[in-house]
């Protein structure tokens, strides 16, 4: 019963993660540079559902596809002036080229909406639903459903039309998908909207759970910076795999003394099992991974300097 | 030094000296004294971060965790223990250092993305645990009644006093960081960055410069945060957020990122930004990251790379007085009894490709080895398993005797191997004295303390340039000595890349195509050196296409297809070699198929 819900709640926050982590790799494929504004976007997200809720009193489902145009277009400015001026630069500088756009985003969302956090409506309601007799969130449910028919729609929009093919032929090599008379700054424009857009969809799905304020961002590039580099360098299934490992992780070890009670008769449980603790040991296990295994848990070519 | 570069390096320093003396005149409150004192601190974190970020060239997001942990040092011992700055600096320092040598071990070899996240999450480490650990760090509160600022009991409280305190030491750290970087150290850190491949075949042991760099920058972030935590006797979990590691990033590229002025005027302008942008209240921060943001894109050395871009206009720089060229004298004479390069059953697979399979043959001092064999079957792969960037799967490769197992690419090159590249790997920016140059730094000035030495370091940059001059005459391309490498030709660039190798002290030269793009008479001339340079005693293996460039000059060939050596013997049997004229032409594929 508890299990269960701690795990529904973790995998919708997992999804929801592995949406922002997707369109930080998109970009990270198609320009070859960290994306450092992509937790902002996350942020936009839920500040925009909580002020279009605010407009159209509607449960956020119906607001999402408005809030993911918004951000969008958020995402094409941010192409116009924080990567294509750079294109031909070393991918530090759009790296802090996105820090500054983050920086101004924050600080236009603090001068916008204020400092105190918001909670944004929930995707359908916020009550507990039976499944096969145990109680879950539908909150988390909604999540985790939408969350898998927005990355459904990634996955038939990159293998199935001639977009994608374009996006795909644009991250595998630029020169030569230009060569072959691929428009490669449009296609990177348009990545680094639908990277924006994920980012906004994954801020509509956290920001009911989760209260949101301007400076959230950080958090949330972290983890997708996290995922992308534990799920292998660039690796789009790996990404959303990685976002659900932090997810669960984030989720299950400060309930390890629920789960297990005799945990909790440790001395220092409550320190040991916080949810900074969890955090510390989030980014230990990173750099552990970093140092044995800097190819990703699931990736193939190690990326080292000579 | 010769005078050019201390002109070069005067104007910038003299700016920020002028700035420095300017400001409490223009600005007299005890208020804006210490706005100027902070804006002090903040130039020490700046210069320090550029070390690691300017220098180095790694984006290391680590440095505002350095400043909080050197506040937080001083801090808890300035309230546990009453002392004062004199006392705590030095331990602010330290465990900054310490911490920093410490996350150093598993992040200082990770690729540019990767090192940045290692070091942002070590940052968010420290936040965390100041956070928590509330005994030692006060938690979210902080820690308050810090001893005022002072030293050699002196108090520096007052506004004045305290700004003329932290200036001092700005001044003192500037000239240090100016000093360890201005000369062939710095050079080194400029072909690291610029390209960590040819900095290794240059003998430059980049993890090692990168580690110097890093610890660097946590020392003078370690004695910001002290200052600071003196300066405003209040250290909070603020001094860890990730917005300090933004500001001084932002200082650094705005000011500019390896010029100690550079981080003078970042931090200075960008300290006083909310003073003048006061009547805007909290939108400051849009125009900060709208500046940074601008500067990025339209400035990308900086304020003082604007500044010194303009002084160049108003006064061209004058032809820096070149030293008389010096020969290099070289190292121990070269060995006939052992072979100087032996290769023994060498394999190296990508994958499912065998690159290179089961290749053994010797070149001797005084040997010209011609390299050949179709695209792909292994030519350069062979290469770079000798010069150590790759490591062979199978077999033994030993130099003038020692073998070279499992040794690093810049141990290789120091062991006396100088390569050149397929296209040269020079830094556009830097003149063709200097690429040279570079390749004798790990030679004459090693280490960091050789470079801060102000006569020392001298003395070696000027016998550096010296012998690079002596090498280019060598090579007939002494004219081109101190333009940018980017815009010279390609036969320039080769050659320069030759003298660049011949800087070494090589007993044994790998060349990757040398005659590519070269037209009829230049590799003429290139031959004819190639000869005297094996006729002088070293040992050559040369990957080449051009076999009417090749042929006349080697003593034997050997020829590769499919990663396997199918030829090898004096150039007119293996020309005439049924299998190789096979492999050339494609049929049969003699020799690759067992």
């Amino acid at each position: 019963m508890l299990v269960a819900q701690l795990l529904v709640n973790a995998i919708a926050l997992g999804a929801a993660y592995a949406l922002c982590a997707l369109g930080f790799v998109l970009v990270l494929n198609a320009t070859g540079a960290v994306n450092f504004a992509q937790g902002d976007m996350v942020t936009a997200g839920g500040l925009s559902s909580v002020a279009a809720a605010s407009v159209l009193p509607m449960p956020a489902v119906v607001l999402m596809p408005v809030v993911m145009v918004a951000v969008g277009a958020i995402g094409a400015i941010a192409a116009a002036i924080a990567y294509l001026p750079l294109k031909n630069r070393p991918a530090v500088s759009v790296f802090i080229s996105t820090i500054a756009l983050g920086v101004i985003l924050q600080n236009t969302m603090l001068a916008a909406a204020g400092p105190a956090p918001r909670a944004a409506p929930p995707l359908i309601a916020t009550r507990l639903v039976q499944v096969y007799g145990v109680a879950l969130p539908l909150q988390s449910l909604a999540v985790i459903c939408v969350a898998v028919l927005v990355g459904g729609g990634l996955f038939v929009l990159l293998f199935q039309t001639r977009v994608g093919q374009k996006m795909r032929a644009t991250a595998q090599d630029r020169a030569m998908a230009a060569a072959l008379g691929i428009d490669v700054v449009r296609v990177i424009v348009l990545t680094f909207t639908l990277a924006a857009a994920l980012g906004g969809a994954a801020g509509v799905l956290l920001s009911n759970t989760f209260f949101v304020t301007p400076f959230d961002g950080a958090n949330y590039i972290l983890k997708a910076y996290i995922a992308a580099t534990i799920g292998g360098w660039g690796s789009i299934g790996g990404a959303a795999l990685g976002a659900l490992l932090i997810a669960l992780f984030e989720v299950l070890f400060p309930a390890l003394p629920l789960i297990a009670p005799s945990l909790a008769r440790l001395p220092a449980a409550a320190e040991i099992f916080s949810q900074t603790s969890a955090a510390i040991a989030l980014y230990i296990a990173l750099l552990a991974i970093l140092m044995l295994r800097p190819q990703g848990l699931f990736g193939e070519t190690a990326r080292r300097r000579a | 030094m010769s005078a050019l570069s201390l002109r070069g390096a005067a104007t910038p320093l003299g700016l920020g000296a002028a700035i420095l003396l300017a400001w409490p005149f223009v600005f007299a409150s005890a208020y804006d004294h210490r706005v100027f004192a902070l804006s002090g601190i903040y130039a020490l974190l700046v210069i320090g971060y550029q070390f690691i970020f300017g220098h180095a060239g790694a984006f290391a997001l680590t440095q505002g965790a350095f400043f909080g942990i050197g506040a937080y040092a001083a801090a808890i011992l300035g309230v546990r223990y009453g002392w004062t700055l004199e006392l705590t600096v030095i331990p602010a320092m330290l465990l900054a250092i310490a911490v920093a040598s410490i996350v150093a071990m598993p992040v200082i070899r990770l690729e540019s993305h990767y090192f940045a996240l290692a070091t942002l999450g070590i940052s968010q480490v420290a936040l965390l645990v100041a956070l928590n650990w509330e005994s030692l760090t006060g938690g979210a509160n902080g820690i308050a009644g810090v001893p005022g600022l002072s030293f050699a009991g002196i108090e520096a409280t007052e506004g004045m006093k305290m700004a003329v305190l932290v200036w001092a030491v700005v001044v003192v750290g500037g000239a240090l960081a100016w000093q360890a970087t201005r000369g062939l150290y710095g050079q080194a850190m400029r072909l690291l960055r610029a390209d960590d491949i040819a900095a290794a075949a240059c003998g430059v042991d980049g993890a090692r410069l990168r580690l110097v760099a890093f610890l660097l920058s946590a020392g003078y972030g370690g004695l910001a945060g002290a200052l600071y935590a003196h300066a405003l006797r209040v250290v909070s979990t603020e001094t860890l957020e990730f917005h300090v590691m933004v500001a001084c990033l932002a200082m650094a590229v705005i000011g500019g990122r390896a010029r100690v002025a550079g981080a003078i005027l970042g931090a200075v302008l960008l300290v006083h930004l909310p003073e003048w942008l006061r009547d805007f209240e909290r939108y400051y921060l849009i125009a900060y990251g709208v500046l940074l943001l601008a500067m990025i894109v339209l400035a990308p050395d900086g304020l003082i790379g604007l500044v010194e871009r303009g002084w160049r206009r108003i006064s061209p720089p004058s032809p820096r007085s070149t030293p008389a060229p010096i020969p290099i004298l070289g190292r121990a004479p070269v060995r006939h009894d052992v072979p100087a390069l032996a290769v023994v059953d060498v394999s190296k697979r990508f994958g499912g490709v065998e690159a290179v399979a089961g290749v053994s043959f010797v070149v001797r001092a005084g040997d010209i080895v011609g390299l050949i064999g179709p695209n792909g079957s292994g030519k350069t792969t062979l290469l770079n398993v000798v010069s150590g960037f790759e490591t062979p799967d199978r077999g033994h490769i030993t130099i003038g005797g020692d073998s070279v197992d499992g040794l690093a690419a810049f141990c290789v090159a120091r062991s006396g191997v100088a390569r050149t590249f397929q296209t040269p790997r020079l830094v556009d920016d830097m003149s063709a004295l200097e690429n040279v140059a570079a390749a004798r730094a790990w030679r004459l000035t090693p280490s960091l303390p050789s470079a801060i030495s102000p006569r020392r370091a001298a003395h070696m940059d000027q016998r550096a340039r010296g012998e690079a001059l002596g090498l280019l005459e060598s090579l007939g391309i002494a004219e081109h000595s101190t333009r940018q490498c980017g815009g010279l030709p390609i036969a320039v660039r080769r050659r320069i890349e030759v003298a660049r190798a011949l800087a070494l002290e090589p007993f044994l030269l790998l060349f990757d195509e040398p005659a590519a793009g070269l037209a009829a008479d230049e590799r003429d001339d290139l031959a004819r050196r190639l000869v005297a340079l094996a006729q002088a005693g070293r040992a050559l293996l040369i990957v080449e296409h051009d076999m009417s460039f090749l042929l006349p000059i080697a003593n034997r060939v050997a020829c590769l297809e499919g990663g396997r050596l199918i030829a090898l013997g004096p150039p007119d049997e293996v020309a005439h070699d049924p299998a190789v004229i096979a492999a050339y032409l494609g049929t049969g594929r003699a020799g690759g198929m067992d």
